[in-house]
């Protein structure tokens, strides 16, 4: 009889010697370890100062991609607590919207209108989600895909907020690295801090409300005040993103509420690998530069994010951050049975 | 497009632009902003501008954005980076309040295509003459939701009023809307004669379907994009009978006092074949076309290809163009009026069996006076 | 009085349209709950089959409308087995997934460019029809014909036959219909390939009213959704009722009030049901309500 094989997948020996407080045994232990973070926190820091080799326009598409990025971020987590949210710019737009109306009505100064928009932003999104949270799966999913259209549409139809046109005149940011440095800021708290989160007792408690909230409030613990306090939490980074945005385009309109905005963060997140942080940033920062570079093939972008949403979900399910990650820390043979 | 690849390609044959000492040929380079989908964020066209500037470089930018709220965001990016630009297609006059809010700031700015303020005054005498001619009163305003569209209308409506119109409604629709069945009902109640419609988008053709299968007893007098080239008469099955339809600028057809429009479409078809001539629509194109020969003008007096040069002398113009006597006004735009001599011309047609657009105006292009349909008026 | 007269007429054909829109999605989520949003993809995809056989190739107009039925059915059988089948049961994943399709189905025609005015489909029947003092075109009324008859006929499918009841069993209680012998596969395919042919021979009626827009096929997802969270997705006269009710206020609003609003009753109808009654105003599914 032939020897038959399998395939065996065992922790790389690097892994093993790095655990715990042997980490601090070697370099390359240490390098190991803080190695994927390290370099991706140094390139996120230094991008800002490569402007006089990639020129203004790589820096804006930067800019961008840190904001979709946070949007990303904030939709994995709610994706934590199983909130999928299939209309994301829902955060984005009213981040944006609040920003321009703290500047423009309020007369603060920009810094102050963003934070300030990006705090009201998530307060105002969580308390209007607040009648829905308790549904189940799909048909929360399907209130956020409806409420981004439906406030664009009374916009347009009440021309409140500057209708059509939209509110524009909304002050500029610092410059355009001051722009990039804030979010960079917020991008690396939100996607360790987070994380961190998840990782942590209160994590726990959010995962169990994903899979099994009878059981959660039969411990009791009150399932709607967590989760509000998670949406709220959650849409802050989406919400920043939005009102930086606006500052850096000095205008909003019903567009902050538009599809693109919805599909980039999911595409990201299924892409990238829904469950940790850094995952669907790296799916962000893939799609985004992908897009500018497909910009001259118009609407068939969309056309390739979808497929590629599609591809990942019934290929790639587990995201190609997981996939990397795995055999980062782990190698594969085939061994005899 | 088509149109200033054909400016470009006919000056290129005559050797090109001089600038200065040297004869250099024109290269027309382009992006799509996508900022006619309604969906598409501004941000997302405004990257694509700022791509086009700094890769590209262009010296100039002919036909711009058209959408209002993407050209208003757009002239802070381009005074930024200093490019001459030249409007063919937006029509909001907000679009010269800005310039002259700031005409420093905004030297580099120009419009050759028609603006509201304009388009509104030529459908007011229309209107007013059709009301003298054939004793109708009441009207309804059916429109786009978009700025040059409303400001038109709102001009129109202050004007129905004062001129002793009774207006049964205005009605906005969103831009991609496909059912205009609120309007075609109001039209019944209200016992509307005339309808004008303000759209310029592909699906504005179902109001006239709609008017038609619900047999209406109306004129139809104002602006629909789709109904403008020739080919609309078989695409509308006849429903495009009788309408007098609003032409923004000469182009698509080729009217004997202004040779040049004449020349246009010939070569056009030429080039591009007859089915593209026929589809010719009616804003844009004219203009396009006359743009690229105003900025290869300009560069040639201003003897260089800096910025300011140009400018200021595609401020100076004054030529003739298929869009009829090209000269800016202080506020940057070409000056519209009735006399194809001495400024640029906005037409409107007649549609008539079996398929013929009859030229209505103005009064000296006209070749025939505008009939309304029977049961309409006198 | 004529005023009256109009607006009901008009929103009794709105409310045809809803229903015929709505009854595929509806459907397929009733029948093995899929939720296909891939719907208005599909209606607009057998739009332009229909069109091409039509105006390019020249066939005569049921033809054409039957083919365009046939690929619909196809891309639906295509649909599951290569994008739904794969995520089944993970619930969110199907959405999104067959969402994803829809949207790059749209996109692709956009990017086409099947954008002009000449994308039309002609009227099933031509000319107007005068009831009383509202003149109305004859194919108006055959919508409303159209989606009465369909109805009925789904009504009668579900409960008399054998097809039909299998389909219900397993939405209603999925593993005693299993053990029973009724194949989860074949079911599923069946479920997702009637709702594609559905929307097909919604979109043969309903896009002659107008053109065959890319944004019609976002609108007709809209429309669906709402169709199916008001009306729930148990009985056949839910469905009608939603759509009778939904038909009426958008008509009557847009002649009030101004045409923006028609969405925005769409829109809020969803909202406003899945905030209060989740299971639709004759739903009686308690699962849903319990959750709070």
């Amino acid at each position: 009889m032939s020897p038959e094989y399998r395939r065996e997948r065992l922790d790389r020996g690097i892994k093993v010697r790095s655990e715990d407080v042997f980490v601090l045994a070697g370099w390359s232990e240490l390098l190991y370890r803080a190695g994927p973070r390290l370099t991706a926190t140094v390139l996120l820091l230094v991008f800002p100062l490569l402007r006089p080799w990639t020129g203004d326009y790589w820096q804006t598409v930067f800019l961008v991609a840190l904001a979709m990025m946070l949007a990303a971020v904030s939709w994995a987590f709610l994706e934590n607590v199983g909130l999928v949210s299939l209309g994301h710019s829902l955060f984005f737009g009213t981040g944006g919207y609040l920003t321009a109306l703290a500047a423009l009505e309020l007369r603060v100064p920009a810094l102050v209108a963003v934070l300030l928009g990006a705090l009201s932003g998530s307060l105002a999104c969580a308390l209007l989600l607040a009648p829905v949270l308790r549904l189940r799966g799909v048909y929360f999913s399907l209130v956020t895909f409806a409420l981004p259209l439906l406030l664009s549409r009374i916009i347009e139809a009440t021309k409140i907020l500057g209708g059509t046109e939209g509110l524009v005149g909304v002050p500029g940011l610092g410059s355009l690295a001051a722009r990039q440095y804030l979010l960079v800021m917020a991008l690396l708290a939100t996607v360790f801090g987070l994380q961190r989160l998840l990782d942590s007792d209160y994590g726990l408690v959010l995962h169990a409300i994903r899979d099994n909230d009878v059981g959660v409030r039969a411990s009791g613990i009150p399932v709607g005040r967590w989760k509000l306090a998670a949406t709220a939490l959650g849409s802050l980074p989406a919400s920043l993103a939005g009102g930086v945005l606006a500052t850096h385009y000095h205008v909003v309109g019903m567009s902050a509420f538009a599809l693109d905005y919805s599909v980039l963060p999911l595409t990201a997140a299924v892409l990238g690998g829904p469950g940790t942080m850094a995952g669907v940033a790296v799916g962000a920062a893939l799609l985004v530069p992908l897009s500018e570079v497909l910009r001259a093939f118009g609407t068939l972008r969309v056309v390739v994010y979808c497929v590629l949403l599609v591809l990942a979900l019934v290929a790639v399910p587990e995201g190609l951050f997981s996939l990397a990650r795995r055999r980062y820390h782990q190698f594969e043979r085939w061994v005899p049975v | 497009m088509r149109a200033v690849q054909l400016a470009v390609d006919e000056i290129n044959a005559r050797g090109g632009v001089r600038v200065g000492a040297v004869r250099r040929p024109l290269q027309v380079v382009s992006i799509d902003t996508r900022e006619h989908e309604p969906g598409i964020p501004i941000h997302d066209a405004l990257a694509a501008l700022e791509k086009l500037l700094t890769e590209r470089r262009p010296h100039a930018i002919v036909v711009g954005a058209f959408r209002s709220e993407v050209l208003l965001a757009a002239m802070d990016v381009v005074a930024r980076y200093r490019v001459p630009y030249v409007v063919t297609i937006a029509m909001t006059p907000a679009f010269e309040a800005r310039i002259a809010s700031d005409p420093v700031k905004y030297r580099y700015l120009f419009r050759m295509g028609l603006q509201s303020e304009y388009f509104a005054g030529n459908l007011a005498r229309v209107l007013g003459y059709i009301k003298s001619r054939h004793g109708v009163s009441r009207i309804q305003f059916v429109h786009q939701d978009v700025l040059w569209a409303k400001a038109t209308v709102g001009f129109l409506e202050v004007w129905a009023r004062q001129a002793g119109w009774t207006v049964v409604s205005s009605d906005a629709y969103p831009t991609g809307a496909t059912d205009f069945s609120a309007s075609v009902l109001r039209a019944r109640t209200g016992r509307t004669q005339i309808l004008v419609p303000v759209f310029d988008m592909p699906q504005s053709g179902v109001l006239l379907k709609q008017v038609k299968g619900a047999q209406l007893p109306v004129a139809v007098v104002g602006f629909i994009s789709p109904a403008v080239p020739a080919t609309a008469w078989q695409a509308f099955e006849g429903a495009v009978d009788g309408m007098v339809q609003f032409v923004a600028e000469p182009g698509p057809l080729a009217v004997r006092v202004l040779p040049k429009s004449v020349h246009f479409n010939r070569a056009y078809g030429q080039k591009y074949g007859e089915e593209a001539r026929l589809r010719l629509s009616g804003h844009g194109p004219g203009p396009s076309y006359d743009a690229v020969y105003v900025v290869a003008a300009a560069i040639e007096r201003a003897g260089t290809l800096d910025p300011d040069r140009v400018a200021e002398e595609i401020r100076k113009t004054d030529t003739e163009g298929v869009i009829g006597r090209i000269r800016f006004n202080e506020k940057h735009q070409v000056v519209y009026g009735g006399l194809p001599s001495e400024t640029a011309i906005s037409l409107a047609f007649q549609w008539r069996a079996p398929g013929r657009r009859v030229v209505v105006f103005p009064e000296l292009a006209a070749e025939d006076e505008i009939r309304l349909p029977a049961g309409v008026g006198r | 009085m004529t005023e009256v007269l109009s607006v009901l007429l008009y929103g009794l054909v709105q409310a045809a349209i809803l229903l015929l829109v709505a009854l595929g999605f509806s459907v397929t989520f009733g029948l093995s709950g899929i939720p296909n949003f891939a719907h208005g993809g599909v209606y607009i995809l057998s739009g332009f089959v229909c069109w091409y056989l039509l105006r390019q190739l020249a066939w005569p107009h049921l033809l054409a409308a039957a083919g365009g039925v046939a690929v619909a059915a196809v891309v639906g059988v295509l649909l599951y087995w290569l994008v739904i089948r794969p995520v089944r049961r993970l619930v969110l994943a199907e959405v999104i997934a067959t969402f994803a399709a829809g949207v790059a189905m749209l996109e692709l025609f956009r990017w086409m460019g099947l954008v002009t005015y000449d994308f039309n489909l002609p009227p099933v029947v031509a000319g107007s029809v005068t009831l009383g003092e509202v003149t109305v075109d004859a194919h108006r009324l055959a919508v409303v014909a159209a989606a009465a008859g369909l109805g009925l006929l789904l009504w009668w499918f579900g409960r008399a036959t054998r097809t039909g009841l299998a389909l219900r069993a397993m939405a209603q209680e999925e593993y005693t219909a299993l053990s029973l012998g009724v194949r989860e596969d074949v079911v599923a395919t069946v479920s997702v390939a009637l709702g594609s042919a559905l929307a097909a021979v919604a979109a043969v009626l309903v896009l002659p009213l107008g053109l065959i827009s890319i944004n019609l096929g976002y609108d007709a997802m809209l429309v669906a959704l709402a169709v199916t969270v008001v009306g729930g997705t148990e009985r056949t006269a839910g469905l009608v009722l939603a759509a009778l009710l939904l038909g009426m206020t958008t008509v009557a609003a847009s002649v009030v009030l101004g045409p923006h609003w028609s969405e925005v009753i769409y829109l809020a109808a969803i909202v406003a049901v899945l905030a209060v009654r989740p299971s639709g105003i004759l739903g009686r599914l308690k699962e849903l309500e319990e959750r709070v």
